[in-house]
């Protein structure tokens, strides 16, 4: 069951990025994308990698998507002339591969015994262990990076 | 981590916290010393490095202080420092202000040491999309040209489609192999003859984003936009730093798999041949002097993977020389340029007649410059296409280095055509051009002596370059 799970999964990821991609509404795309986020987080749990899945969730379709969608609205981008309730064709296919996502994951939590542990399942503890550890110079590289991310948004979004 | 960590770490400590002091600085004298600052810096590094023998690799930290990275952060360092003392200037007359430019070039800098220490990808891949992050603000820096913030956005939108590449064909390759130890994984992507498929694959995605980041063709088409719209000390250092990063990752990366290079040898014998054919051919029809610069530099990129792609010794010893002529002369070139550039812009070929002759100084290093891009004793030029070649011939690449030959012959049409302006014909009604600086003229001179050096001495170098080639 589990590989069924897994290819249904799989095409929920794929067909809600490429609508993603194609979608000229900003805001549309941006649902279809967290979509796509939730359904891989799935797949992250059926692997047996709980704490990915919920990174998954938390930060991508969380904190990320949450800040896409605040920054569009906040600019605009989206078309205002359009501002009326989204029709039913409009989130139909979202709905449809939302609901998919939540039923693989319900079916997964129900009718699956809890996936059988391995002898020493990766703890939150070894993650961070691995991840400070043997690469924390990275770590550290990434904030120089979002250091600058903000250094250069600040010189070139200033007014001149 | 133990002492020996952070001995391996120091010039990564000593530039990350330059760029945070020289950002400092900013909140209490606005714009100014920042320049200076990031000389002392850099040069701070530079000695670093040349006074601390090569240590062991640090496994914990995944950055090794071999003689290939110390070799290396000698030459970002030194390309910095130039990149910082000829934009000096140009910045005060463009009105490019604030610490953050120089913050910038040190990051960048950052992040080409980060890669030339890394001894995993994930390093590897940090500090190749460090260095680019940093070029995307550079090439956008200057707000006062629509030019610059239009190149930015070609340059980031390619750009996130490079690291989206190489992110993923790191990934298969660690699916592959499952270690992300540069040498290990590089050893069993073909160990005993035969190719792990998911690691080609990842090999695969990996090439085209490394490609980009070279501007070896296919995936040129940003290189011109780019070149032509940036501010150019900033082209300058792009052209120069971000190619040399580019080829140090292929170089901790090629040599690591052995005979296993064989495997990469049709996809680089393509990137090579299109780039060579293409780039010279495309430089020969542009009028803008950038534009030109830019197909330039895609046809020596071409030259530089054809040594790359005979896996030999001789050939990755003729890249690494490639590399330091190679930035020598371009920050010449684009040295030059941009110290003759004051309220006119001076971009078109047609604006650089008779410069020879007002501007002695700029228009020489120009010409030298030139003279070495084309390959002409007794210049650098010459001594690196020579040993590219040889090592060619030697790889049993004699088709390819036919090729190269020829359109390396092509190129001296369109080279020579500058120094022809600059001097055989009188100037009329020429644009003022600027006069250079202090700061730039010790930049040009440094630079044109070492295209001068190497070109009638290379025997110190070439036996460094040797011994830093396990």
């Amino acid at each position: 069951m589990e590989q069924v799970v897994f290819y249904i999964l799989a095409a929920v990821v794929l067909i809600a990025t490429l609508f993603s991609i194609t979608e000229k509404h900003a805001v549309h795309a941006i649902i279809y994308l967290a979509t796509s986020f939730f359904a891989l987080a799935v797949i992250f749990y059926l692997l047996n990698a709980p704490l990915v899945a919920v990174f998954e969730v938390i930060i991508y379709a969380g904190a990320i998507m949450v800040l896409f969608l605040f920054v569009i609205m906040m600019l605009e981008l989206g078309h205002p002339e359009k501002i009326l309730l989204p029709g039913v064709r409009d989130w139909a296919p979202a709905l449809l591969l939302g609901v998919v996502t939540l039923a693989a994951f319900i079916l997964l939590v129900l009718h699956h015994p809890p996936p059988a542990l391995p002898a020493n399942p990766v703890k939150i503890r070894d993650f961070a262990t691995v991840l400070f550890r043997k690469y924390g110079v990275a770590v550290e590289i990434v904030s120089m990076q979002l250091l600058f991310a903000l250094v250069g948004a600040l010189y070139l979004g200033r007014r001149k | 981590m133990i002492s020996a960590d952070i001995w391996a770490s120091m010039p990564l400590i000593i530039i990350a916290a330059g760029i945070i002091f020289v950002l400092l600085l900013g909140a209490f004298v606005p714009g100014r010393h920042g320049t200076i600052t990031g000389v002392i810096l850099l040069l701070a590094s530079a000695l670093w490095t040349l006074r601390t023998p090569p240590l062991p690799v640090a496994p914990l930290l995944g950055i090794a202080f071999t003689p290939f990275a110390r070799f290396f952060i000698l030459l970002f360092s030194l390309t910095a420092l130039i990149t910082l003392l000829l934009s000096h200037d140009y910045n005060k007359r463009r009105g490019i202000h604030g610490e953050e430019y120089p913050a910038t070039v040190l990051f960048a800098t950052f992040g080409m040491v980060v890669l030339a220490t890394s001894a995993n990808l994930l390093n590897l891949f940090l500090g190749l999309e460090g260095l680019t992050f940093a070029f995307y603000i550079l090439t956008a820096i200057d707000r006062n040209s629509p030019d610059s913030t239009e190149a930015g956005l070609k340059y980031l939108l390619q750009g996130a489609v490079s690291a989206a590449l190489i992110a993923f064909g790191i990934a298969l390759l660690y699916a592959g192999v499952g270690t992300l130890e540069i040498n290990a994984a590089m050893k069993s992507v073909a160990s005993g003859g035969k190719t792990v498929p998911v690691a080609y694959a990842g090999w695969g995605f990996l090439l085209m984003g490394l490609a980009f980041k070279v501007s070896l063709v296919p995936a040129h088409l940003w290189t011109p936009d780019v070149y032509q719209g940036a501010p150019t000390p900033v082209v300058a250092f792009l052209s120069t730093g971000s190619k040399a990063a580019g080829f140090a990752a292929l170089l901790l990366l090629l040599p690591a798999m052995g005979s296993g290079i064989s495997m990469l040898h049709t996809p680089l014998c393509c990137l090579s041949l299109f780039s060579m054919v293409l780039g010279n051919l495309a430089a020969l029809r542009q009028q803008n002097l950038k534009r030109m610069l830019a197909y330039s530099s895609i046809a020596q990129m071409g030259y530089l993977t054809l040594a790359l792609l005979t896996g030999i010794r001789e050939g990755f010893a003729a890249v690494i020389l490639y590399v330091v002529i190679y930035t020598a002369m371009n920050l010449s070139a684009f040295g030059a340029i941009s110290s003759l550039t004051g309220e006119n812009r001076l971009e078109d070929v047609e604006d650089f007649r008779g410069v020879g002759f007002s501007r002695p100084l700029q228009g020489g290093v120009l010409a030298l410059s030139m003279f070495a891009l084309a390959g002409i004793p007794p210049t650098a030029g010459f001594i690196g296409k020579f040993a590219i070649f040889a090592a060619a011939l030697k790889g049993n690449e004699l088709p390819l280095a036919v090729i190269g030959i020829i359109t390396a012959l092509i190129s001296v049409y369109y080279y020579l055509r500058v120094v022809a302006l600059l001097y055989m014909q009188p100037a009329d009604g020429e644009k003022l051009s600027n006069q250079a600086t202090v700061s730039e003229m010790i930049a040009l001179c440094a630079t044109s002596a070492v295209i001068l050096l190497l070109g009638v001495y290379p025997g110190p170098l070439l036996e460094l370059i040797d011994s830093i080639l396990r």
